[in-house]
């Protein structure tokens, strides 16, 4: 009965913990900056950090990368990263399409996808909103403009959040 | 037939399949470059086929079921 009891309020225990914590921890991933040195994402905790996923094939990515381009622009200042993570096979397709493409923001490689595995990206691309914890708060799959919003107020959020420690 | 040469073709159509079963795989979201590219396209003309699709799909009271190419991102 006792036994019972206790593997009763194990169960209730881990079930409560695991509904408080939805909230996933950033894998750690290593990643190659534009002339091959490796840039760990760890190296970037104490800011918020958005992380993109994208390929110079992906269609929606022609959109998102300028506009997520602008959001570096604006809220960089304010202690946000913007991290575009190429998962281009051939390094030369993504040359090409950054060629076209004036940025500001940080684009870093990833020709295996390993860190598309770590982040578990389920579409072309993917962003995630990390905060000063290292914590993922925030995700979107695909893009589109009215996204944008989201991206302001999200990015707000966590900026104020952090303010008010 | 022989039960020898049945043998034979139950045996080859074995190793048959498990070398085509062996060619099958995931492919992950990021790894979608060269099935995204242009050249996989089957129509040539997007427009004649909107159009083809509409008079089939008028016709059948159906619509739907044609292959998608895309660049992965699921909303295309």
């Amino acid at each position: 009965m006792r036994l019972t009891r206790a593997v009763t309020a194990l169960v209730v225990l881990s079930a409560s913990l695991a509904a408080s914590s939805p909230q996933k921890r950033a894998p750690d991933v290593t990643l190659q900056t534009a002339d091959g040195q490796p840039m760990r994402l760890a190296d970037f905790k104490g800011k918020v950090v958005l992380v993109d996923f994208w390929a110079s094939w992906c269609v929606p990515c022609k959109t998102s990368f300028p506009a997520l381009d602008s959001l570096y622009r604006e809220y960089h200042a304010r202690g946000v990263d913007v991290l575009a993570v190429n998962l281009d096979e051939r390094r030369r397709d993504a040359d090409a399409f950054l060629a076209e493409r004036p940025h500001a923001l940080t684009v870093l490689f990833d020709p295996k996808g390993a860190s598309a595995q770590a982040f578990g990206v389920e579409g072309m691309p993917s962003s995630f909103l990390i905060d000063r914890d290292g914590v993922i708060r925030f995700t979107h799959m695909g893009y589109s403009g009215n996204i944008d919003a989201s991206y302001r107020q999200q990015l707000t959020q966590l900026i104020s959040e952090d303010q008010q420690r | 037939m022989t039960s020898v040469s049945l043998r034979l073709l139950v045996l080859g159509s074995a190793i048959g399949a498990a070398i085509v079963v062996g060619g099958c795989a995931t492919v992950q979201p990021w790894q979608r470059g060269r099935l995204a590219d242009r050249c996989m396209i089957f129509d040539a003309d997007s427009s004649q086929v909107a159009y083809m699709a509409h008079w089939q799909e008028a016709r059948e009271g159906a619509a739907g079921g044609y292959g998608v190419q895309s660049g992965g991102c699921g909303c295309k």
